[in-house]
C-alpha cells in the first residue's frame, strides 16, 4: 500500500484526509477498503458469570456476560425460556455518550441484537425450557462496550456468540415429592448452539464508495451505514440499513458475499478458541 | 438480476392519505394502509436547543408515539430507521441551526406498521414545504411458509410469515434507502423482496403525486 | 428545457422531478444561438447540468423566464427585503428582539426607526406589533430587521398603533392577498372598509370600525384558503346579505 503523498491535516479537513485515501484505494489505517481490522478473542474471562467473551475488533472492545436464572414461563409461550439481550455504551467507551439512561444508539444496538437472536435461531428457546408451563432459563446477555471505534454492531453478534458457546447451565432436577426444583451444580451441559450467526458492517462514503469494518471517525462522516448478518448456511439473518443514502443492487450484492466470508472466517475463530480452551482444562 | 420472476402486479391494500389536517404543526399528514393508521406532524425550521444545535444543517429529532403506553427500546429503533431516511432525503443543509421535529401517532396497527410511518413522515415533510432532494416511500414484504411473497401484509399475515422486511425506497433511482428484516431468509430471496418492493414503490409514488394534485386542486 | 419546464406551468411537482438542460442536437453556425437561461425562484434547485424540484406545489412562470413553486406552506422562512409583522419580545440595549415566527429571533436596532438618534429614542415597548422588512436574511446570520427603506422614511412601517386584531393564515394566502390584483382583497372591499396590513410571514392585522366586523373578516379570511374562488364569492355574497 502506498500511502499518498499529500494529504491534508486530518482534524482541520476530516472529510478531505478520508476522500484522498479512498481515491487512492486504501484507507487511513493502511487497510484495504475491504479489509477488516484484527478481531481478537477471549472466553470466559468473568469467572462469576455463567459464559463470557471479551472480543476486539481492532481498538473497539466488547465484553459480553451470559447470566442464567430460573424463572416462571409466560403464559403465551409455556414452552420456552427466553433472552434479555441488553447492549450498554457507557460514557468510559467514548466522549460521544453521557452518563444517564441509555441513548437512542444504545437502544437501537439492543433491538437488534434481540432481533438477530430472534431472527437466527442462535438458540431454540424451547431448549432452555425446564418443565413446561412451569420453569425455565432466562439468559440476561449483557454487552457493554470498553472501547468505542466503530464497528459496535459486529463486535457485539461475535461477543454474545462467543459467550454462549462459552455458557454451561447446571442441571435442574424437580424434586417430585416437594415440587421444587433443585440444581446439581456438579453437572453442567453446555448450551445447544443451532446457529451461528456472524455480523459484517459497512459505510457509504460519498454515496458510492462502500468500506467495510469503519472504525468510529469513518462511521460519523459515511454518508450511510449497513449490516449484513449471515449464518454458516448462507441465509441472511438480517440486512439492517438505518436510512443514509440509497445503495444500488450490485453493491448490496457485494456486501452479502463479504458477509459470508466474514462468517466463515468468525466461525473458524471461534471454534478455534473454544478448543485451545478445551483442551487447555 | 433485479427482475420479477412470474408476478408482476404488486397487490397493495387501500391506501389513504390526507395532508395539513391539523392546524398545529407545520405540517401534518395521516396516512392509512388498509387498516394500519399513522398520522404525522412535523414542526419546523424552529428554534433549536443550544445542546442540540449542529452549525452546517438542520437538527432532526423523530418522536413515534404507540397508541398505549410509553415508547419502548423497539420504537427507539423504528424512530432511528426514520430518522436517518428523513435526512438523507431532506436538504438540511438549507436551514442551518433550526430543528426538526417529526412526530409520528400511531392510530392503528394492523402490519406493516414501519412502511406506514415512513410513508406518513413522507407525506408530512412535503406538507411543511421543507426542501427535500427525493422522496421515499416504504413497503413491507412477508415470505410465507410456501415461499410466497405478499406485499403490505396485514398483522395476520405478518404473524404467520417466515420472513419480514421492510425496505424505504427513493424516487428518484428506486433504490433502497432503508431497509429492516425479521427472520431468516436467502439471498434470492431478498433479491425478489426488493424487486417487488421497486415495483410497489412506483404504485406508491403514483398515489403520493395523485393526492397532492388533490390537494392543491383548489389553486390550479 | 426552456419549453418542457414550460409545458409544466400550472402542472402539480413533487420534490425530486427533473429537468435536464439538454442542447440542441444541432449547431446553428451562422445564426447566433443565445443560450437559453432559466432562473429559479423557491422550491426550484440547480443540481450540476438538470433542475430539481425540492418542494411539491404548482410550477409558475413569469416572462421571460422566471419559475418558480407555489405551495401552501406555513412555516415563514425570512428572505431579503420582505414586509412582515413582528412583535417585540426582548429589550436590551441597543437591540429589540422580534419575534416574526421563523426558526430564530430577528434584531431590530433602535436607529432603524424614522427619525431616530441616539438623543431621540422611539417608543417601542415589549410585546408591541411592528411591521418591518429584513435588511439582513440569510441561512448562515441572525436575521435583522429594519423599520425605514433605503431613503430613511418610515414607508409605512413601524410600530403599530392600538386597537386591531392579529390573526394567523397561511403564506400561499398571503401571496394571494398581496398580488397586484388580488381577487380576495376585491372582494373584501366590497363588503366593509377596514385597515389591513398583512405581513409575509402569514400574520395579518385588521382594524375595523367594530369588533364585529373585525372578527367576520379574519373568520372569512381564515376561511378562504382552502376554497375555490366561486366557493369564496358565495360566502362574501351570503354575509353581505345577512343581518349585519
Amino acid at each position: 500500500v502506498h500511502p499518498p503523498c499529500f494529504v491534508q491535516p486530518r482534524t482541520a479537513e476530516p472529510l478531505e484526509y478520508h476522500r484522498s485515501f479512498l481515491k487512492e484505494n486504501c484507507r487511513s489505517d493502511g487497510r484495504e477498503l475491504s479489509e477488516f481490522r484484527a478481531t481478537t478473542l477471549n472466553i470466559g474471562s468473568i469467572s462469576t458469570a455463567d459464559g463470557s467473551a471479551l472480543v476486539k475488533v481492532g481498538n473497539t472492545t466488547v465484553i459480553c456476560g451470559i447470566k442464567a436464572e430460573l424463572t416462571n414461563t409466560t403464559v403465551e409461550t409455556p414452552g420456552k425460556g427466553y433472552i434479555v439481550p441488553n447492549v450498554d455504551l457507557p460514557p468510559l467507551c467514548s466522549s460521544r455518550f453521557r452518563p444517564g439512561p441509555p441513548g437512542e444508539q444504545a437502544q437501537a444496538a439492543s433491538q437488534f441484537i434481540a432481533d438477530v437472536i430472534e431472527s437466527s435461531e442462535v438458540i431454540q428457546t424451547e431448549d432452555l425450557c425446564i418443565e413446561r408451563g412451569k420453569l425455565c432459563w432466562v439468559l440476561y446477555c449483557d454487552i457493554m462496550c470498553l472501547d468505542y471505534d466503530g464497528n459496535v454492531l459486529d463486535a457485539c453478534i461475535i461477543a454474545l456468540l462467543a459467550a454462549l458457546k462459552n455458557t454451561k447451565l447446571p442441571e435442574v432436577i424437580i424434586n417430585t415429592e416437594t415440587s421444587t426444583p433443585e440444581v446439581n451444580l456438579e453437572k453442567k451441559q453446555s448450551l445447544h448452539i443451532h446457529k451461528h450467526p456472524v455480523g459484517a458492517s459497512f459505510c457509504v462514503f460519498d454515496d458510492s464508495i462502500l468500506i467495510v469494518d469503519p472504525t468510529s471517525e469513518e462511521e460519523s462522516l459515511s454518508t450511510a451505514q449497513l449490516t449484513v448478518v449471515t449464518d454458516e448456511e448462507g441465509q441472511l439473518c438480517s440486512l439492517h440499513k438505518p436510512g443514509g443514502t440509497s445503495l444500488p443492487g450490485e453493491k448490496l450484492q457485494e456486501c452479502i458475499s463479504r458477509a459470508t466470508t466474514r462468517q466463515r472466517e468468525i466461525q473458524k475463530l471461534v471454534d478455534k478458541v473454544i478448543n485451545s480452551v478445551k483442551t487447555a482444562q | 438480476m433485479m427482475e420479477v420472476c412470474g408476478s408482476s402486479n404488486v397487490t397493495l391494500r387501500e391506501f389513504g392519505c390526507e395532508q395539513s389536517l391539523l392546524s398545529r404543526p407545520d405540517g401534518s399528514a395521516s396516512f392509512i394502509q388498509g387498516d394500519t393508521s399513522v398520522m404525522a406532524g412535523v414542526y419546523g425550521p424552529a428554534e433549536v436547543k443550544v445542546s442540540k444545535e449542529i452549525y452546517d444543517r438542520a437538527t432532526l429529532e423523530v418522536l413515534i408515539q404507540p397508541k398505549v403506553g410509553l415508547p419502548s427500546v423497539r420504537e427507539r429503533s423504528q424512530e432511528q430507521c426514520v430518522r436517518e431516511t428523513c435526512e438523507a432525503s431532506l436538504l438540511l443543509s438549507l436551514h442551518p441551526r433550526s430543528s426538526l421535529t417529526l412526530i409520528l401517532q400511531v392510530l392503528h396497527d394492523d402490519g406493516s406498521l414501519l412502511s406506514c410511518f415512513l410513508n406518513a413522515a413522507c407525506m408530512a415533510l412535503m406538507d411543511a414545504g421543507l426542501p427535500m432532494s427525493c422522496l421515499f416511500c416504504g413497503v413491507t414484504c412477508a415470505i410465507d411458509a410456501d415461499g410466497q411473497i405478499i406485499t403490505d401484509p396485514t398483522a395476520a399475515q405478518e404473524k404467520q410469515s417466515r420472513a419480514l422486511m421492510t425496505f424505504a425506497i427513493d424516487s428518484t433511482e428506486h433504490r433502497v434507502m432503508m431497509s429492516s428484516t425479521k427472520g431468516s431468509f436467502s439471498v434470492y430471496e431478498l433479491q425478489q423482496c426488493i424487486a417487488v418492493s421497486q415495483k410497489a414503490s412506483e404504485k406508491i409514488f403514483q398515489f403520493y403525486r395523485d393526492s397532492v394534485r388533490r390537494r392543491y386542486s383548489k389553486t390550479l | 428545457m426552456f419549453s418542457t419546464l414550460k409545458e409544466k406551468v400550472g402542472e402539480v411537482l413533487l420534490p425530486g422531478d427533473e429537468f435536464s438542460f439538454d442542447t440542441d442536437d444541432t449547431i446553428s453556425l451562422t445564426e447566433h444561438v443565445k443560450p437559453e437561461k432559466v432562473v429559479c425562484g423557491p422550491g426550484l434547485r440547480r443540481s450540476g447540468d438538470r433542475l430539481v424540484v425540492c418542494k411539491s406545489g404548482v410550477l409558475r412562470h413569469k416572462q421571460p423566464n422566471l419559475f418558480w413553486i407555489e405551495s401552501q406552506q406555513r412555516r415563514y422562512v425570512p428572505a431579503k427585503g420582505e414586509t412582515i409583522i413582528g412583535i417585540v419580545t426582548i429589550k436590551s440595549g441597543d437591540v429589540f428582539k422580534v419575534d416574526f415566527g421563523g426558526s430564530e429571533q430577528a434584531s431590530l436596532s433602535y436607529l432603524a426607526f424614522e427619525g431616530a438618534t441616539k438623543r431621540n429614542r422611539p417608543n417601542v415597548q415589549v410585546g408591541d406589533l411592528v411591521f418591518a422588512q429584513f435588511a439582513i436574511a440569510n441561512k448562515d446570520m441572525e436575521p435583522e430587521l429594519v423599520c425605514i427603506d433605503s431613503s430613511g422614511r418610515a414607508n409605512g412601517m413601524g410600530v403599530f398603533g392600538g386597537g386591531g386584531l392579529l390573526f394567523k393564515v397561511s403564506l400561499g394566502l398571503v401571496r394571494r392577498l398581496l398580488t397586484p390584483h388580488s381577487e380576495i382583497r376585491s372582494d373584501l372591499d366590497q363588503l366593509f372598509p377596514c385597515e389591513l396590513v398583512v405581513g409575509m410571514n402569514g400574520r395579518v392585522w385588521v382594524k375595523s370600525s367594530s369588533i364585529q366586523q373585525s372578527l367576520i373578516i379574519t373568520n372569512l379570511l381564515q376561511s378562504s384558503d382552502t376554497m375555490t374562488a366561486s366557493q369564496r364569492q358565495q360566502l362574501f355574497q351570503r354575509v353581505k346579505q345577512g343581518p349585519l
